[in-house]
């Protein structure tokens, strides 16, 4: 196997209140992945991705990005990433050309702002101001702002939480096209058929552990081969594919 | 360097972009103030010369007394009657007069160790407390120049002062430097605490944090913003009491804009250690008040602290307004240099270090 890009030895989160976030997880990350991890609410899903970006210290443990020690470097590894924050905002008053340009400014790598906005199907919006946009529309936006240094990793936390049915497919069409132009994708959902579509491998949190890591396909078998029988008759299509399939692709901002 | 430079720059464009599109925050820092000026230019100019009534009373009637009534007379801005005290004291009370001014007895007249300490005695209307601030200040004036004269040999320094009192002082001149002072504390505490409290709650701040500019650059940007908006508020202010309401700067400008940047930074200093301090907009606006209220009406901006009980008045000289308000008075009114502005500078300094300090201990990203 090749040198993993983003190496994770025991990470530990405790805040001053004495709560454990995270306790202790080791994984790795191989470089043009898209790695998801899973879990429900306060299962330290995102302390986790917050320690691997260098936005929240370490308590124990160490995660190394590309070489870079976080917790000695945080200011390196922030210029050689992405991020996109849960509830990404941005200034207000300012359209996403200027924004993209500010960003540009931020970092010693640049991209052309209008090219960014073109790979997220945002051109005609240039102009615009962030909250005249659709929910769909911010998130492309904020996955654009992830790409202005040409990161090697972008991080996504829970990027299609709250779309509809056709923008989230949209917003996976993207992600897959950052995939093919071989940056790597961390990630976090709530969504299992979007963790089955996007992400090669998977890790599943609960209280701060991970108590699974494998591919999607790998952890469903594993459950049947412990002798699951699905409640539900596994239909061939699901109610979204019905959805979609009326409503149509296209998507309605 | 080049790098963390073109950062900066280009933090600042972008907040001076937020701050000139934010259509709230100009009309509070640009155009409330510009109507205040207008209203208080109208004000005094409808009052028009003359319009300060004035009573002197000379009970001394030495050569130096006579010399100083005529002074006093020679004041344009002035309707002067000598009535008698009694007369005098009537007609301050039923609001016809806006001062009352007693020369005493001593007054000229020489002692053991030549001239005898006098004090002229000025006794305002309290209805109309900016007529009488200013007919005080002139006289005060008036005062100082006779001073030098009776102390002094004869300079060109008296000459000078005497000048001085004839530039016929109104209330426009009293008022301006104040508004200009409170128009700049306002901008300071208002304009950044809201405007950096809102990029916390909603998360443009640790957006900000996801990329390597470390988020002082922002600070820096968001002060250098709000003290170019500064000099501009001066520039249009002092501007337009010259152009509309016949405005004296007697001073030089640019010490009055250097004592205004000062004051800029004292109160940027202030809006930062709320803005660092406060969770939300609700906690910042309570903050805000409680620092600006007091000294809205307390650091002699509307009216004059003479009338303040004594120790109201110690208490109020050290508010950084006071400081701020006074310094841009003395240059625009005295000609002051920024040489005789130590207690103001001093004041401003201290409080720019004390509340840097404060910044520092209470500032929270998030």
């Amino acid at each position: 196997m090749a040198t993993p890009l983003v190496e994770v030895i025991d990470l530990k989160k405790q805040y001053p209140d004495g709560f454990e976030a995270v306790k202790g997880i080791s994984f790795a990350v191989q470089p043009g992945e898209v790695f998801g991890i899973l879990g429900p609410n306060g299962a330290g899903k995102t302390t986790t991705l917050e320690m691997i970006e260098g936005m929240r210290s370490i308590t124990s443990g160490t995660a190394v990005l590309d070489g870079i020690d976080v917790s000695k470097n945080p200011y390196k590894v922030k210029a050689r990433i992405g991020i996109q924050l849960q509830s990404s905002s941005f200034f207000t008053n300012l359209s996403l050309v200027e924004l993209l340009r500010l960003f540009n400014d931020l970092y010693t790598d640049e991209s052309d702002p209008m090219e960014l906005l073109r790979e997220v199907d945002l051109t005609d919006k240039a102009r615009s101001k962030v909250k005249d946009l659709s929910g769909g529309q911010k998130q492309r936006f904020s996955i654009a702002t992830t790409l202005v240094n040409k990161p090697v990793v972008i991080f996504l936390d829970e990027p299609t939480t709250g779309l509809d049915p056709q923008a989230r497919r949209n917003l996976w069409d993207l992600v897959q096209q950052i995939q093919r132009k071989g940056t790597t994708v961390i990630m976090t959902t709530h969504y299992m058929e979007e963790a089955e579509v996007l992400c090669d491998r998977v890790a599943i949190m609960d209280e701060g552990m991970i108590i699974a890591l494998d591919t999607p396909k790998n952890l469903i078998k594993q459950l049947l081969a412990r002798g699951f029988k699905s409640k539900q008759k596994v239909e061939l299509a699901t109610l979204e594919d019905v959805f979609i399939d009326l409503t149509g692709k296209e998507i309605r901002d | 360097m080049q790098r963390k430079l073109r950062t900066l720059s280009s933090l600042t464009v972008a907040s001076l972009k937020m701050y000139v599109r934010n259509r709230t925050g100009l009309f509070f820092t640009l155009f409330i103030p510009i109507v205040l000026v207008a209203v208080f230019g109208l004000l005094s100019k409808s009052s028009g010369a003359g319009a300060i009534s004035l009573n002197i009373n000379d009970l001394a009637n030495t050569q130096l007394s006579k010399q100083f009534v005529t002074s006093v007379k020679g004041i344009t801005a002035f309707k002067v009657t000598t009535d008698s005290q009694a007369t005098a004291s009537e007609n301050l009370g039923k609001g016809k007069l806006d001062l009352e001014v007693v020369v005493p007895a001593n007054f000229g007249k020489s002692g053991a160790e030549g001239l005898q300490n006098a004090q002229v005695e000025a006794q305002y209307n309290k209805a109309k407390p900016g007529n009488g601030q200013t007919a005080g200040l002139i006289l005060g004036q008036i005062v100082s120049g006779f001073n030098t004269t009776a102390t002094q040999a004869r300079t060109i320094l008296s000459v000078k002062t005497v000048g001085v009192t004839t530039n016929n002082l109104s209330y426009i001149d009293f008022i301006l430097p104040g508004i200009i002072a409170l128009s700049i504390m306002q901008l300071g505490i208002f304009s950044v605490a809201f405007a950096f409290v809102s990029y916390k709650t909603t998360g443009a701040l640790r957006r900000l944090q996801a990329t390597p500019t470390h988020p002082i650059n922002f600070i820096f940007a968001q002060g250098i913003t709000r003290l170019i908006i500064a000099v501009i508020q001066v520039l249009l202010l002092a501007g337009l009491g010259v152009w509309l309401f016949s405005f004296h700067m007697i001073g030089s400008f640019a010490a009055f804009l250097f004592v205004a940047i000062l004051g800029s930074v004292v109160f940027l200093g202030f809006g930062f250690a709320i803005a660092g301090y406060a969770k939300d907009e609700n906690q910042a606006a309570p903050i805000a008040q409680l620092i600006q209220f007091p000294m809205l009406f307390l650091s002699g901006i509307f009216f004059p602290r003479d009338s303040f009980p004594s120790w109201l008045k110690t208490i109020t000289d050290y508010f950084p307004l006071t400081y701020l308000g006074d310094g841009l008075r003395r240059i625009a009114n005295e000609g002051a240099h920024l040489s005789q502005l130590g207690p103001e500078l001093v004041g401003l300094t201290v409080w720019g270090i004390i509340i840097f300090f404060v910044t520092v201990r209470l500032f929270r990203w998030e």
